[in-house]
């Protein structure tokens, strides 16, 4: 048991401990996905070819040379754009039912499952 | 009767492949979906590429299978099976009408046009000329499922024995939906993006949510065959899995989502199949309540470490991915009507619903099947398995630093798989032929995790603008553009660009990706050139840029992707092994 606790400690510090990106492209490629081409039929602005989605891949290599972090990357293209261009819905008042409620249909089974078969409640 | 309806869904659908291929332009599926300098093979394929013409296949699958059924389910009491066809026969009368009304694939136009307005190029391949038909299979076979369900209830015959001959259908079902869900995103690989095989998108999304509660409903059947249990909960799902089924031809064929997959569509036909759809549910859930008091009461008690518990928490953990993608997919459409504000929601929000709990889905994966039904004596086991268990969290361990830059949850995922993976080939090992399907499909899908998660921590890759006799340099290898060749094909334009790849060891690799300007109906699309190797494939491809004599190139090494295919079929092959399986012993 403790050797896996142990194990368990040094392997989150290890993991903690590297999560920056490595390059600007890679940091581009990650924004360029999440990105709607807004032109298109459901396609990252990174998936797909059109004028749009090439003019807007400049536009994002170029925050990124200014010195803009990816959030106000986001933030900017949100101004511009509205929230139908973010692929990461955030959570804000009118999405938040869209984040909580698969999270409620995983208690409600849980809780469902308890009831139905007491075994577990008896057990734990 | 039914061999009848049969046979008439044969004459339609041959008579509709007949009118593709000598390109009978006075018949308006033809004209708006072929062209006469198509290849005949797409000629063919294109019967089933376009709205009418693939309605016109589902008919044919939904009643080739209601015979089917009926030639087959000898052991089931008579009232049953009649309420069974007739259920089947509302299906059908539901599909048929829709054809006739909405969506006829005989409307003759006159006068006659010279030429066809040819089928989407994207369309124009071999895989999804075969996606269709598989993917229907496993959809319509869904609906048997749903007809007997819903018999077995009526007549309360939803017991162990029902589960036993039920189980064949849920099989071959989620085998074809397995296989069709591949070959989707086989073709979405090489054809539609830029390296990616799986995109969230909500026409994806839809083939995923059935394939979920197929897979619930595969484990829960087991429970009801084996010990009685979960009676209703197997209806239930089997009430979902087939509305899930209706609900996505909905979704796709009204146009509602935007998706790259929406090919054809039209209000009108939504409105119907959301009546239809509404029918049905109202149907079963209406069913479902009279008939409720007809279940066998189950109050058994389940001991905690038993397999039925392992396979309540799969279902309890695959309705949870379920209920994240039905409502990612749908919760968009809703805002949109009642606040009239658009968001999109993309592969982030299902990366950070799912992962986290995959992680213990795969740890309770690993363990659930060496449990025993009814009672185990879990304990003795405890110390391989946690040995087991720390392997892979070093192996993992190894994997992230080696590598560098992945997040936490990454890395502990990793470590799920790994310990799933280990554990599963051990099981195929040491349990030899004893429910060999079962542990083919487990591992199949250890790989399946294992495989995406290597390859989305590997992939890398170059963009840049060449022209020709331009190199660029990646990593340790030169990237460089020999020369570029215009010819002609039969319905397209072809630009091919030669590349040459030389690593630092000297070795050469030649990759040519073209670009088709295809002019029925005009198109323009680009076609990777792809190099798959055991442990990684080499991902190149093109894109004009305008009034420039540049190119632009991407190239991408993507590990493991050969092992994501062969990690799909084997998980279908569990599901082959298994219909075949029971076969075999009803002969016996």
């Amino acid at each position: 048991m403790k050797t896996r606790i142990v194990l368990y400690i040094i392997f989150l510090l290890l993991a903690f401990s590297k999560s920056s990106f490595s390059n600007d492209q890679e940091l581009e490629n990650k924004i360029n996905k999440n990105l709607r081409c807004l032109i298109c039929q459901g396609q990252s602005i990174y998936d797909s070819q059109s004028d749009f989605a090439e003019s807007m891949k400049l536009v994002v290599k170029q925050k990124i040379e200014s010195g803009m972090s990816e959030e106000e990357i986001y933030s900017f293209f949100k101004i511009q754009y509205g929230e139908w261009i973010l692929y990461d819905p955030q959570f804000n008042t009118k999405n938040f039912a869209l984040w909580l409620l698969p999270i409620l249909v995983f208690l409600v089974g849980g809780i469902i499952i308890l009831t139905k078969f007491g075994v577990l409640k008896k057990r734990l | 009767m039914l061999f009848f309806k049969f046979f008439f869904a044969v004459l339609s659908f041959s008579s509709l492949i007949i009118l593709f291929i000598i390109s009978e332009f006075s018949n308006e599926t033809v004209l708006n979906n072929s062209h006469i300098s198509k290849p005949l093979f797409y000629k063919i394929s294109g019967t089933w590429g376009n709205h009418e013409g693939s309605l016109l296949l589902w008919l044919l699958v939904l009643t080739f299978f209601a015979f089917f059924y009926f030639l087959n389910s000898k052991n089931r009491p008579t009232d049953e099976r009649l309420l069974t066809i007739m259920f089947q026969e509302v299906i059908i009368l539901g599909f048929l009408f829709f054809l006739l009304k909405a969506s006829n694939p005989f409307n003759i136009i006159f006068p006659v046009p010279k030429e066809g307005l040819g089928l989407n190029p994207i369309l124009q391949d071999p895989l999804l000329a075969i996606h269709p038909p598989v993917l229907y299979l496993g959809y319509v076979t869904t609906s048997i499922v749903f007809s007997s369900s819903l018999a077995g209830l009526i007549k309360g015959n939803i017991n162990n024995l029902w589960a036993k001959d039920i189980k064949k259908w849920v099989f071959i079902s989620w085998t074809f939906l397995t296989l069709g869900i591949l070959l989707g995103s086989i073709w979405a690989y090489y054809e539609l993006g830029w390296g990616g095989f799986w995109f969230w998108d909500p026409v994806e999304n839809i083939s995923l949510m059935p394939w979920l509660s197929l897979t619930a409903l595969v484990h829960c059947v087991l429970a009801l065959e084996k010990r009685s249990i979960l009676h209703s909960w197997t209806v239930i799902l089997s009430i979902i899995t087939f509305t899930l089924g209706i609900c996505g031809t909905f979704l796709v064929r009204s146009g509602i989502l935007n998706s790259v997959h929406t090919f054809a569509n039209d209000p009108e036909r939504g409105l119907y199949i959301l009546f239809f759809l509404f029918f049905l549910i109202f149907l079963s859930v209406f069913i479902y309540f009279i008939y409720e008091d007809r279940f066998e009461l189950n109050n058994k008690n389940l001991n905690l470490y038993t397999k039925e518990t392992s396979i309540i928490l799969n279902n309890w953990f695959v309705m949870y991915f379920l209920s994240v993608i039905l409502i990612g997919t749908v919760y968009p459409i809703f805002l949109e009507v009642l606040s009239n504000e658009k968001i999109s929601v993309g592969p982030p929000f299902f990366n950070k619903l799912i992962i986290p709990f995959l992680i213990p889905f795969l740890i309770f994966m690993s363990i659930g099947p060496n449990l025993k039904w009814i009672k185990n004596n879990y304990f003795s086991k405890k110390l391989k398995l946690i040995i087991i268990f720390i392997l892979s969290i070093i192996l993992s361990t190894i994997v992230s630093k080696f590598f560098g830059n992945t997040a936490l949850n990454i890395t502990i995922l990793l470590a799920a798989s790994f310990y799933l993976f280990i554990i599963t080939i051990k099981d195929l090992i040491k349990k030899g032929f004893k429910n060999y399907s079962q542990t083919i499909s487990h591992f199949g899908f250890s790989l399946l995790v294992l495989s995406i998660l290597l390859n989305s921590i590997f992939s890398n890759e170059i963009t840049s603008n060449m022209r020709v006799g331009d190199e660029i340099k990646f990593s340790d290898k030169i990237i460089k553009l020999q020369k570029l060749e215009n010819t002609t094909e039969a319905n397209f334009l072809k630009l091919i660009a030669y590349f040459k790849i030389e690593e630092k060891n000297k070795t050469e690799l030649f990759l040519e990706p073209e670009i088709r300007i295809y002019d029925k109906p005009e198109t323009i699309t680009s076609e990777a050139a792809i190099k798959t190797d055991i442990f990684k494939d080499r991902f190149l491809v093109i894109n004009l840029v305008k009034e420039n004599e540049y190119l632009n190139v991407r190239y991408q090494e993507k590990p493991f992707m050969l092992w994501i295919w062969i990690s799909a079929i084997t998980i279908s092959l569990g599901g082959i092994i298994n219909i075949f399986k029971k076969n075999e012993k009803q002969i016996l």
